[in-house]
């Protein structure tokens, strides 16, 4: 583990570094510009070896002297110096904090430097991705979303907690999971089951499904982010669990599952670090419908936005496998969506008791 | 107004056949019937029509004398739907013996055949006002007019029987006065301020004339002043002879009767323009008759064979030389003056031919910003103004070829966006020895395809030279934003950047600045070279800009979607 000053001392050198530059162009008069690497889906792409979403080498430019990029070039000084004196500080603040300590009107306008946060979030991904730095080393936490029970003991801080003694809400997982702040002090888990949804996790939870079956339950209630996928990579990695993925059946729930397997086009920068490219589809998926004889009333039909993205999906490099095109297809050809929720037509206990046994016992899953 | 045949008829007692018939009816009674005809049907028309025709009367005696114009309209309201109108002039004045003729005698002219460059031809000339003056007052009209020898002072009335002058109750006044007075009174008609009132009808004749000092006073007592903006008399226009291709069969008829020639042969060569002795020769070899013929004695028969021979002859084009254009500076500076545009251009066109043989020109302007355009309530219209040899055409707007020409010029290629509610006003003056008017109302003239195109080309130029101000202007407008928005964001990033790398923000700011000014002035440069020649560049240009601006307002998001995660 690096020393936090050490790595800290680094991070501030590569943020006056990007400062120094900017600020050699404008005593030679010339056009201060930053290059910053491309997060678009153009420049990423889909790394066989480490089986996570790259980013690749596309660079673009950030000019002061065009119209269309100067607010974000202000932006993006403002929020490297605002970086630099959180880490000064020795503080961690939330990427909400950071907003709004950047937030003041303009000298003699009544513009605001950022509006609202959807400006400052970006910049921060440009700067770890041109400095090549993680969320975590720039003292910045996303807002924690994410939720766990099961059988483990953590250590955060000074504080040891039991996640089987996490009552009805579950563990919130931080932002910030790496060893230093997280420590796993016990883990009993066979394996992990990754839920689409919060209303799904609480019932699980309810049931105490994760005593029944020996398992860690986790939501990231709807897209994850970094703290609980930072979480299962690291139980993946760490303590060898399987990961499997609970997901509605359609494009959005495969995509949030793509995201924990190999990561998203935004923070393709860091996926080695976030990704888990073990995680298994559980379900649901169209088969299931005769598999387990699911009435067609439960399912919904696609809708056009619905048939554009499976399209999309379709063709990301990371969803090539013939498996997945088999279950796009077949959702394409029976066009229809299923949501987690519409199992509770076979009986409330339907999918805790009989659907996720016996899929994961016939190892029925999708790459 | 009847057609020019009836009217020659009416107008020459000697023109045997129709003249008996004539002189069976009162001028009176033909009046009655025709007014409608004449171009007074309308209470506000009415007295438009009266202004124009003293106006005409005073502009084209000032301008035969060499005097510069200083005309007084004064309209006095007397009651309701009854007015005094007194039109004062400067003008070299009448005589006891031409004063009965100018107001007292109908369609004595002989200008309706004459092809020369006239403002005076629409309308009813100064006794057709003194005809309607009596028509609805039953009084006399006041005369005071005073030459290089004497001032006088009468009253004056038209025997509509025999379409004679009766001038009463003559005195010599000893005061010094040259130029002439006439006041009127008249009933039946409405005085309104609008774009077909008497002064509307003032303010576009002083555009058309600034050499002419107008004054005007309505009835409320209001005085509007329009100085003149040049101080020289145009040129008099020449009487051009007809051109063998647009003669008419009428007119070569009329032309035959009076002419002094004793032979066809020689009567063609006197009295058609263009005509020389070959001309003449193949004349001959194509008729059925003797050109030695006494042109006196020629039918109408006779004559049509020529008019047809006419077309099978080349001839020079007609002489061009006659036409008299305001000019460009002038109608730019009475423009400027009157008009007070933000931005106007001014476009003639050289002197053009018409198929039927009529020399004619056109002069535009496109006068944009400003006070240009027409207020209707809280809105803007577009302001089209109509002139025919100089003088305004007010009424009948839809039909005119005018009117078409400039709806059919795309505006929004010209960086007008909306042509019918933009600032905007358009002159356009049509010249030509034979103004095609539509009807006898002589408002309008007709949808002459030549005339139209010609007024079109004139006016896509003139809105080149608008599109091309709009276009700096929009530059000038987006240099001026770009700067402000890079020199309020300079600040935050010398702010932000000094902190940073810890060094004092101020020099860093100043340092931003020139680099911004130097940028600033670079792209200035790189516009210039590239300015816009064609009309595909100004569009496409104009188009960038909007783009632009479009671009500029994206840059800054609106406040919205206040929660916002990573995803």
């Amino acid at each position: 583990m690096v020393d936090t000053k050490t790595k800290d001392k680094e991070v501030i050198k590569k943020l006056e570094g990007l400062g120094e530059q900017v600020y050699k162009q404008i005593n030679q008069g010339a056009n201060p510009t930053v290059a910053l690497p491309v997060r678009s889906l153009g420049n990423i792409f889909f790394d066989q070896k480490s089986r996570t979403i790259k980013l690749g080498d596309k660079m673009s430019e950030r000019q002061f002297l065009n119209i269309a990029h100067t607010r974000k070039f202000m932006q993006t000084m403002l929020v490297a110096n605002e970086i630099k004196k959180v880490i000064h500080e020795n503080a961690t603040v939330s990427i909400r904090d950071l907003y709004y300590a950047l937030k003041h009107t303009i000298e003699g306008t009544n513009e605001n430097t950022f509006e609202n946060q959807d400006e400052s979030d970006p910049l921060i991904e440009d700067l770890e991705a041109s400095l090549n730095l993680l969320r975590e080393e720039l003292h910045l936490a996303a807002s924690a979303k994410g939720i766990i029970s099961g059988p483990m003991v953590v250590k955060d801080g000074n504080d040891t907690i039991d996640l089987t003694r996490m009552g009805s809400g579950g563990w919130s997982v931080p932002s910030n999971v790496e060893e230093d702040r997280i420590e796993i002090k016990k883990m009993e888990a066979d394996y992990v089951l990754f839920i689409e949804k919060d209303a799904v996790w609480r019932r699980f939870n309810e049931d105490k499904f994760w005593k029944k079956n020996n398992c860690i339950i986790i939501t990231g209630r709807g897209q994850a982010a970094r703290g609980e996928r930072r979480l299962v990579q690291r139980l993946n990695k760490e303590h060898k669990l399987p990961i499997y993925a609970l997901m509605d059946a359609d494009p959005w729930g495969m995509y949030i599952y793509s995201v924990i397997k190999q990561g998203s086009i935004s923070l393709s920068y860091s996926e080695e670090k976030l990704a888990t490219p073990d995680t298994k589809y559980i379900g649901l998926t169209v088969g299931d419908v005769e598999t387990f004889k699911i009435p067609k009333e439960v399912t919904i039909k696609l809708n056009q936005l619905d048939i554009k993205r499976l399209n999309e999906l379709q063709s990301y490099e990371w969803f090539k496998h013939k498996k997945w095109q088999a279950e796009f297809d077949l959702m394409k050809q029976k066009n229809i969506k299923m949501e987690l929720e519409a199992l509770s037509k076979k009986g409330i206990r339907f999918i805790t008791e009989t659907y996720l046994p016996q899929k994961i016992k016939e190892e029925d899953f999708l790459p | 107004m009847p057609d020019e045949k009836t009217l020659t008829r009416i107008a020459n007692p000697t023109a045997d056949d129709l003249a008996k018939e004539f002189r069976e009816h009162s001028v009176a009674e033909f009046f009655k019937k025709n007014k409608q005809m004449l171009g007074l049907s309308g209470k506000t028309k009415a007295l438009t029509t009266i202004i124009h025709e003293y106006i005409t009367n005073s502009l084209d005696a000032c301008e035969n004398a060499n005097i510069l114009p200083e005309i007084e309209v004064h309209i006095k309201e007397l009651e309701a739907e009854h007015y005094e109108v007194t039109v004062a002039d400067n003008g070299p004045g009448l005589t006891r013996e031409t004063v009965g003729k100018a107001f007292g005698q109908l369609l004595a002219g002989t200008k309706f055949h004459r092809l020369m460059q006239m403002r005076g031809q629409q309308g009813i000339g100064a006794s057709g006002a003194t005809m309607l003056s009596q028509m609805t007052t039953g009084k006399e009209i006041h005369v005071i007019t005073g030459n290089d020898k004497e001032v006088i002072s009468c009253d004056l009335s038209i025997d509509a029987k025999y379409n004679q002058p009766k001038v009463h109750n003559i005195k010599i006044l000893t005061r010094k006065f040259r130029g002439t007075i006439v006041k009127a009174e008249f009933k039946e008609m409405k005085y309104v301020n609008n774009e077909q009132g008497p002064l509307e009808y003032v303010r576009r004749t002083a555009i058309a004339n600034p050499h002419a000092k107008l004054t005007f006073t309505d009835p409320s007592g209001q005085t509007i002043a329009f100085e003149r903006t040049a101080k020289t008399i145009p040129d008099k226009p020449e009487e051009v002879k007809p051109h063998p291709r647009g003669v008419t069969v009428d007119e070569l008829l009329n032309l035959a009767k009076y002419t002094q020639a004793r032979r066809t042969n020689s009567f063609l060569k006197i009295e058609l323009d263009r005509m020389g002795d070959t001309a003449v020769k193949e004349v001959g070899e194509k008729v059925s008759f003797d050109l030695n013929k006494d042109p006196h004695a020629l039918s109408w028969r006779e004559i049509e064979e020529m008019v047809k021979a006419f077309k099978d002859i080349t001839f020079i084009a007609p002489r061009t030389d006659a036409l008299r254009p305001i000019g460009e500076e002038q109608i730019k500076r009475s423009l400027q003056t009157i008009v007070e545009p933000e931005f106007l251009s001014v476009v003639t066109r050289k002197p053009q031919v018409s198929e039927g043989g009529y020399p004619f020109q056109v002069e535009v302007s496109v006068c944009y910003g400003g006070k240009a355009g027409r207020r209707v309530g809280d809105e803007m219209r577009i302001e089209i103004m109509r002139f025919a040899n100089r003088a305004p055409l007010l009424f009948d707007t839809g039909g005119c070829g005018i009117t078409e020409a400039v709806k059919t010029v795309e505006w929004k290629r010209y960086g007008i966006r909306d042509s019918e509610t933009a600032p905007l006003t358009v002159f356009v003056n049509l010249i030509s020895v034979h103004i095609p008017y539509t009807g006898a109302g002589k408002q309008a003239i007709s949808n002459d395809e030549e005339i139209v195109e010609e007024i079109r080309l004139a006016l896509m130029e003139s809105g080149r030279k608008t599109a091309r101000y709009i276009i700096s202007k929009e530059h000038e407008r987006l240099k001026q934003e770009k700067k402000r928005i890079y020199m309020k964001y300079a600040i935050e990033v010398a702010i932000g950047l000094g902190e940073l790398i810890e060094k004092d923000p101020k020099p860093i700011e100043h340092k931003l600045l020139e680099t911004v000014a130097k940028r600033l002035k670079l792209d200035e440069q790189q516009e210039k070279k590239m300015e816009a020649q064609t009309d595909e560049d100004l569009e496409k240009e104009l188009e960038r800009l909007n783009k632009e601006d479009k671009k500029k307002g994206k840059a800054k998001k609106p406040a919205e979607n206040e929660e916002g995660g990573e995803e």
